[in-house]
């Protein structure tokens, strides 16, 4: 009935043959029932968040103090404004510049010896208004000198690889340097929004116990250093740097209602609520996210009002650049939007920021357009990748070199049966 | 008509043909018209038999925009980056080439270079190259993905504007056509038809 019978077995590819998906039928049933239940709990208790967030907007200040003196395993938003503001988007000036970049790349190859990686920048630069243009550029790069694959400790010369979950990390400083650069070569004369893909806050990180030394190289020294140059520009010309979330995961927002909820005089989670795992009282706002409760307050074209993160890295490293985000709803979704403080101060640039996205996620389907065409000029195919892996292998040959292509790379790209 | 601009660049080449790429989107020469392309030997001269404007990215396909606008215009107002995702390209069937003074309506002993910049000819060009119809025999014989008398026929109403008595020249043309498709008068009536 799936066509997975042996009658496909000569025709069709490999990726075909192992899935069982006639066994699974009857799971995704239950699946679909399990969640239809989980929607109407789901229901009930946006619901209630809705009533407690509009119940805190009177209280700002106590609020506010709550917050600071706050000590949650979770993650809670900064207040900044009203915490159920809604704001319409304001037009779009008649001349502006959306630059986009957004990057993919190849990793190190375990298997190949050729130790190299590969980061590929996209960058989509848009004219809008009296005189439309558009430069669409992608800035493939090599990696594979010593000291630009590994990160070198400057106290004891110890060497941590870029590879895997801190090449990602490196990817996002790229994106970051490409677009800064590109915003200084732009005439000053038309106002500017640089936008990223994803969050302006590493994750990556946080929580892999990372050394001092890794964090300043691609942080400090590397993307809060991009950003600075970016701030340094906007001194001489209308400049905002945003960066876009679809489908954000955060519940900074929603934390603020736990933390609104919470009966004890001084919330603290590990002393009040050890052990009460989802039997605590702030439980009753549990499993939604913040694109939940403003998928429900703002109109489409509306943005909510602007947060602080509060994360660990931005309080510790972030300084000026501290990420404050503001969710904004669209035709299709909530989206979040990370801007630095000195986007959030100032009223000009949190309007243009409102503006263009909103006008950019219209143009582009629900995404903004800018983003989605640096993706295309960014994006690294499976053939890319294989095309790129046999043009190492036949420079170096032709240069003399045998390569040790490991024996599992062999067996995986000659696909015999 | 054009007195020979730079318009596009070739991006696939053959004896026969070629397929160039042009600079500006839309802004292909005229079915029929009389093109060039220089190597190190000189000229090369064909005639545009097909343009088509498509997405540079086989896997995007272009999508309706204009609902709400109120022309076309506004379409690429709001959306700069379609001038570089699509492109205009045109085929071209060479007809003949020069080496020196010398023309000749015959295919060239190569094709033409890749990435060669194509030129629009200058009315002088065609009143020259066209002043032997020579080459009408090249077009005759072509087997095309499309209707080839249109093509004929658009390179001949084409050529006579570049001619002092553009009457006369068609007359000729109808001549050498006759004399090319005796054997086929069915054919031969319909494509005069196309000349007025």
């Amino acid at each position: 009935m799936f066509g997975v019978g042996a009658r496909d077995i000569l025709g069709q590819s490999r990726r075909e043959m192992s899935l069982d998906l006639a066994s699974l039928v009857g799971q995704i049933v239950d699946l679909a029932a399990s969640l239809k239940t989980r929607e109407r709990e789901r229901a009930a208790r946006l619901d209630f968040a809705l009533n407690i967030l509009k119940s805190l907007s009177a209280d700002f200040d106590r609020l506010r103090h709550k917050i600071d003196a706050s000590k949650t395993t979770w993650l809670v938003a900064g207040l900044k404004e009203k915490i159920d503001l809604r704001q319409a988007a304001p037009s779009c000036p008649d001349d502006f510049i959306i630059l986009a970049s957004d990057g993919s790349h190849i990793d190190v190859d375990r298997h190949q010896s050729a130790r190299c990686f590969l980061i590929n920048i996209g960058v989509a630069q848009l004219q809008y208004g009296r005189n439309p243009d558009a430069r669409l550029l992608s800035f493939p790069t090599l990696y594979f000198k010593d000291n630009e694959v590994v990160i070198v400790s400057p106290d004891d010369g110890q060497r941590i690889p870029i590879k895997e979950q801190l090449l990602g990390v490196k990817r996002s400083v790229e994106e970051c340097r490409i677009l800064a650069e590109r915003a200084v070569e732009l005439k000053a004369d038309l106002p500017l929004v640089a936008l990223l893909d994803g969050s302006l806050i590493f994750w990556g990180l946080i929580g892999q116990a990372y050394d001092e030394f890794v964090i300043r190289e691609l942080l400090v020294e590397g993307f809060l250093e991009h950003l600075n140059m970016m701030k340094g520009l906007s001194r001489d010309r209308q400049l905002a740097v945003a960066s876009y979330i679809s489908s954000p995961q955060s519940t900074d927002v929603v934390n603020v209602l736990r933390l609104a909820v919470c009966p004890y005089e001084t919330v603290d989670c590990d002393r009040n609520c050890r052990g009460k795992f989802e039997r605590r009282e702030c439980d009753v706002v549990g499993g939604l996210l913040d694109r939940d409760l403003f998928a429900r307050l703002l109109a489409p074209g509306e943005r909510s009002a602007i947060f602080s993160s509060r994360s660990s890295v931005v309080m510790k490293y972030y300084g000026v650049q501290e990420v404050d985000f503001f969710y904004i709803r669209l035709d299709g979704e909530v989206a979040r939007v990370e801007i630095p403080l000195w986007v959030a101060e100032d009223e000009k640039l949190v309007e243009l920021v409102h503006a263009t996205i909103s006008d950019q996620c219209r143009l582009g389907l629900g995404y903004p357009v800018a983003l989605g065409e640096a993706h295309e000029q960014a994006v690294v195919t499976g053939a890319d990748r294989e095309q790129f892996w046999g043009l190492v292998e036949q420079v170096l040959a032709d240069d003399g070199m045998i390569l040790e292509s490991s024996a599992k790379r062999q067996s995986k790209r000659a696909r015999w049966i | 008509m054009d007195t020979g601009n730079k318009v596009a660049e070739v991006i696939e080449a053959s004896s026969a043909e070629f397929t160039a790429q042009c600079y500006r989107l839309d802004q292909s020469p005229p079915l029929g018209s009389l093109v060039k392309t220089q190597d190190s030997l000189g000229e090369i001269y064909g005639v545009v038999y097909n343009a088509e404007t498509h997405s540079l990215d086989p896997v995007r396909r272009v999508i309706a925009r204009g609902e709400n606008l109120e022309s076309e215009k506004d379409i690429f107002r709001a959306n700069p980056q379609l001038t570089r995702l699509l492109s205009t390209d045109f085929k071209v069937m060479v007809v003949g080439h020069a080496q020196g003074k010398s023309l000749y309506h015959y295919l060239p002993p190569k094709p033409v270079s890749i990435h060669s910049f194509v030129y629009t000819c200058s009315l002088e060009e065609v009143r020259t190259f066209t002043r032997s119809l020579d080459f009408l025999s090249l077009l005759v014989d072509v087997r095309l993905p499309m209707l080839v008398d249109e093509v004929i026929a658009a390179c001949i109403r084409y050529a006579s504007q570049a001619h002092s008595d553009s009457q006369a020249f068609l007359v000729k043309a109808g001549k050498e056509l006759a004399f090319l498709l005796s054997s086929d008068t069915r054919r031969l009536n319909s494509l005069l038809k196309r000349l007025k």
